[in-house]
């Protein structure tokens, strides 16, 4: 029941925040419209003069990405190295948002205001950057450790005639991957929290407490992270369905799917903070604070002699 | 004698069709699966039939491509073909170990390597065997051959990857010899290429009976019918004999593992009499005369994808009635379609006569149709490379250009667009994210688009700017031509030119002039402007509408003689008379025009489509050789829009999206765009941002 008690509660948490999410979003959607605009900056006005417009609305053709990259295909390195240098922007303005989002889930009190937040940014953006980056080492070792698996069955399948054992050893691999990096994931949230209701600073202390704490609670945690998953699942595939039925439609049926669309970033910030608030309801019951040790009994005072 | 006798047997119902052999074989060959080494000997019984006297014969050993890395073959293709990688062990070659006239001469100290290609003194695909006395025109030869062939580690088409086993372009294969005039040769000579990285078929037809003998154990396939099979007990062995008129080559697989499964074809109840009437009537020839044979189809399935095994001969049936129906009926009673293990990818997707193989996966999703795609082109083969056996050396778009073409009907008209493998254990996304569907056509067109013209449709393989150039050139650009030449000339007069030209040169070797003459005849118009630009040439086709103006035309203003005096109309008098006359209901006029442009090298003749704002459409036609052209319309509307080759006639044409301009940017249309564009993108950095 933990699990799906931490759950609701994350869900409780994210949505007495509503002015975060919107600022999240605001903030994804200025990184999206910075990397959207120069693309289609290229393809717009093309598709706003002709007539092929409205058929790839209708029908998208694929023939059509190649035309444009024949016309732009030489800006392509410019681009991509303009998209990494956005990308690492991303990344560092995504972690000082969390740096601010995560201590007002964790603590879940009711007064919020933006100066609240901007100084909780300010104040743990430095011990979540380095968590962030330690958080790819656990990554990169999860990732590591998938590829030796899908290695070692081509060592003994891969020069065999069949298929099948790859095939199934890469599902797997990718089985276990997705779990690995739904467990670190999670010991990532479980790290903010601590970092954010201990105000330390021992980013690398939090990471390997936290990676500890999943690890002796494996059963909770992935519950959590399965609960979280199925949401996640569950409203893709809500998404997937309706934007099919409104794909087709008009002008009205499209300004929907705008909604639609929007309603699902939306959602996925939700659950995103969902998970925070999660973590913090669930660090007290899994992390109990040491017991406050007795205060030591005052001294006889001692005589003087002089 | 028994060569002949057991051809004639097998030949005997349909030699009305057949080609007179050439170059015929009778082959015994057992395999040693534990070193992947054929042993053979051959009987080739080859007839001048030129006018020419012939000094000396020369032979293929395609399997010295695979000998050592300084091979032309390797040379050119940095041993990896097709997305598959030599493994740097698995070596292959041939080796003539005699070969003597009937008359017991020897020849097999005159043997010597030539490469005729490019002069590489490391390479052996070719050999040269000056005769002892020359061969006089319509004079026949015997050649008797031992040889042993060591099969390659499969990457490219042929070898051997575990206990699987494909044999092909794996005995010493004559070349051709072409007189003067001969597919517009000019001079007499022999045809025969070294083994290139792109291209490997130009072989005069011939009759084979060919013995293969193998561990019992092995499933056996191979060109043409299986007419015994014998066993030996003491040995383990099975020596099966195959037997094949009128073919260019011959090619076998053996495979202990292999399904084997046998349907038929059966042309009565996969033909409608409406189909069959509505071929003749628009061939004008007999429905009897357009009715097709029954076939026997033959799958060597990997046990692994035995549940793949209805959709090879759906495949397979598909093309045999549709090839059938448009080209002429498959005149062989075989078709084997083999599908290579895991590990083996190298040796799919390829085409030898009565023999194919296949290119699928393990759990291939249901709605990708890469593997009836690759079934049914590889069985097009079998029109275009084997019974019009054109030099796929020399005019690669001949084979498989024609038969990218083909496929693509097939695969649209048959199975619609096809899903891309995005799999999720196990389970195709692309469909459930409602991806849009891909047709043979836009594949097409993505790969021309995306690469620029650089050579000739009708370049020799070797000669291609690189290998990306020779693909698209000779698949999806070739496709493309004929895709043009059909919605230029109509779909009927299309249908008539390739069912002409593919009869015409049945069983003969095509040059493209050839193809081109078809065309001239059949559709009633010259089009060598066409084949001068685009097969002969490499013109780039790009037009584009580049400007629409309107302006209003109001009341003239200014200084007038009238009656001999100076009048001057103001400015603000115009405009007052323009409100009157609007008043009356009068409509404004506009003097507009359009301007096309040709962006590209090539010039085609082009039909304009202008539209007006009051709902008519007006066309107008251009020669389209100038650089560009202005046309000028004054009328009481605006144009709205205009659009060069309205109805994409030109698959060629590098830019569809310039190809129209409207005269208001549609800003509700580049909104929406933007919008579904910012949510992908919303996506993609949600993604990102989720493990920080």
């Amino acid at each position: 029941m933990l699990p799906w008690i931490a759950w609701w509660s994350g869900l409780g948490r994210a949505w007495r925040r509503k002015r975060m999410l919107a600022l999240y979003w605001c903030f994804h959607t200025l990184c999206a419209l910075a990397a959207a605009l120069p693309l289609m900056a290229i393809a717009v006005p093309q598709l706003g003069r002709s007539r092929l417009g409205d058929e790839l609305m209708r029908q998208f053709d694929l023939a059509w990405l190649a035309e444009i990259y024949a016309a732009a295909g030489a800006a392509l390195p410019a681009a991509a190295t303009a998209g990494a240098a956005a990308s690492a922007i991303l990344l560092a303005g995504a972690v000082y948002l969390a740096a601010g989002a995560v201590p007002v889930l964790a603590r879940d009190e009711p007064a919020y205001s933006q100066e609240i937040f901007w100084r909780n940014a300010g104040k743990h953006f430095w011990p979540y950057l380095r968590l962030s980056l330690y958080s790819m080492a656990a990554y990169g070792a999860a990732f590591a450790a998938t590829a030796l698996l899908q290695r070692g069955a081509e060592a003994v399948w891969g020069e065999g005639l069949e298929a099948r054992p790859l095939v199934m050893t890469g599902y797997a691999r990718l089985a276990l991957l997705i779990l690995l990096s739904g467990l670190i994931s999670t010991a990532m949230d479980f790290a903010k929290v601590r970092l954010a209701l201990s105000g330390s600073r021992q980013s690398l202390r939090a990471c390997f407490g936290s990676l500890l704490l999943v690890w002796r609670n494996l059963g909770v945690v992935f519950g959590l992270w399965a609960c979280f998953a199925a949401t996640g699942a569950l409203l893709a595939y809500v998404y997937v369905e309706l934007a099919a039925r409104l794909e087709a439609g008009g002008a009205a049926l499209f300004a929907l799917l705008v909604l639609l669309q929007q309603a699902y970033v939306l959602a996925r910030i939700g659950l995103r903070f969902a998970a925070w608030g999660a973590a913090a309801e669930l660090d007290p019951i899994l992390r109990p604070l040491p017991e406050p040790q007795p205060a030591p009994a005052p001294a006889p005072a001692e005589d003087y002699q002089i | 004698m028994r060569l002949w006798l057991t051809v004639l047997a097998f030949s005997l119902p349909l030699c009305a069709q057949l080609a007179p052999p050439v170059a015929s074989y009778d082959i015994r060959a057992s395999l040693d699966p534990r070193s992947h080494t054929i042993a053979g000997e051959q009987t080739l019984a080859w007839v001048n039939s030129s006018p020419d006297t012939v000094p000396a014969l020369q032979f293929h050993l395609y399997m010295n491509a695979f000998r050592n890395s300084r091979s032309t073959f390797f040379r050119e293709s940095g041993g990896q073909l097709r997305g598959d990688r030599a493994s740097g062990d698995g070596w292959g070659w041939i080796q003539v170990d005699s070969m003597r006239l009937d008359d017991g001469t020897d020849l097999t100290p005159r043997i010597r390597c030539i490469s005729p290609d490019d002069g590489n003194p490391d390479d052996c695909t070719v050999i040269e065997v000056p005769l002892p006395a020359p061969v006089k025109p319509g004079a026949a030869l015997r050649v008797l051959m031992r040889f042993t062939t060591k099969l390659p580690k499969v990457f490219a088409r042929t070898g051997y990857h575990g206990d699987f086993h494909l044999a092909g372009q794996w005995f010493p294969k004559i070349g051709v010899w072409e007189t003067k005039g001969f597919r517009y040769a000019e001079k007499s000579g022999w045809n025969c290429h070294q083994f290139h990285a792109n291209s490997e078929f130009y072989a005069n037809y011939g009759d084979y009976r060919v013995e293969l003998t193998v561990p019992s154990r092995f499933a056996v396939g191979a060109t043409g019918e299986m007419v015994r099979r014998t066993d030996d007990a003491r040995r383990g062995t099975s020596t099966y004999l195959f037997v094949q008129p009128s073919v260019t080559d011959f090619a076998w697989t053996a495979q202990p593992g292999f399904l084997r499964v046998e349907r038929m074809f059966e042309a009565q109840k996969q033909t409608t009499a409406e189909e069959l009437a509505a071929v003749a009537r628009l061939h004008g020839i007999r429905a009897g005369d357009a009715r097709l044979s029954d076939v026997k189809m033959i799958a060597l399935i990997q046990p692994e994808h035995a549940e793949q095994t209805d959709r090879h001969f759906h495949a397979l049936t598909a093309a045999l009635k549709h090839f059938g129906l448009w080209y002429g009926r498959y005149p062989h009673r075989t078709i084997t379609v083999v599908d290579p293990p895991y590990g083996a990818g190298g040796a799919g997707g390829m085409e030898y006569p009565t023999f194919i193989t296949a290119g699928t996966s393990y759990r291939l999703p249901g709605d990708v149709f890469t593997l009836e795609m690759v079934t049914v082109h590889e069985f097009g083969h079998q029109f275009w490379m084997q019974l019009v056996a054109s030099n796929e050396f020399e005019e690669s778009w001949l084979d498989e250009g024609f038969n990218t073409y083909s496929t693509g009907k097939i695969m649209d008209k048959v199975y619609g667009g096809t899903s891309l493998p995005l799999t999720v254990f196990g389970r195709n996304v692309w469909s459930w994210l409602r991806l849009p569907k891909l047709t043979q056509a836009s594949m097409d067109r993505a790969a021309h688009v995306g690469y620029p013209v650089r050579d000739p449709l009708a370049t020799r393989a070797w000669e291609f700017y690189d290998g990306s150039s020779y693909s698209i050139s000779s698949y999806s650009r070739a496709s493309l031509a004929l895709r043009t030449l059909e919605r230029l000339l109509g779909e009927d007069a299309m249908a008539r030119i390739m069912r002409t030209y593919h009869q015409r040169w049945r069983f003969r070797h095509p040059h493209s002039r050839d193809f081109q003459q078809v065309v001239n005849e059949i559709s009633g118009r010259n089009m060598d402007w066409f084949f001068s630009q685009f097969v002969f040439g490499s013109r780039k086709l790009d037009y584009a509408v580049s400007e629409i103006r309107n302006r209003r035309i109001g009341t003239p203003v200014g200084v007038f003689d009238s009656g001999g005096r100076k009048e001057t109309l103001t400015a603000e008098e115009g405009r007052r008379r323009d409100r009157e006359r609007e008043k009356r209901g009068e409509k404004p006029q506009y003097e507009s025009w359009v301007k096309i442009e040709r962006l590209g090298d090539a010039a085609a003749p082009q039909e304009i489509e202008i539209r007006f704002r009051d709902g008519r459409v007006e066309r107008r036609e251009w020669n389209g050789e100038g650089r560009w052209i202005k046309f000028a319309f004054s009328r009481a509307a605006e144009i709205e829009s205009a659009t060069v080759d309205p109805q994409r006639k030109y698959a060629l044409d590098v830019n569809f999206a310039n190809n129209s301009r409207k005269a208001d940017y549609n800003a509700a249309l580049g909104a929406q765009w933007m919008l579904r564009v910012l949510f992908w993108a919303q996506n993609a950095m949600l993604w990102m941002t989720a493990l920080v």
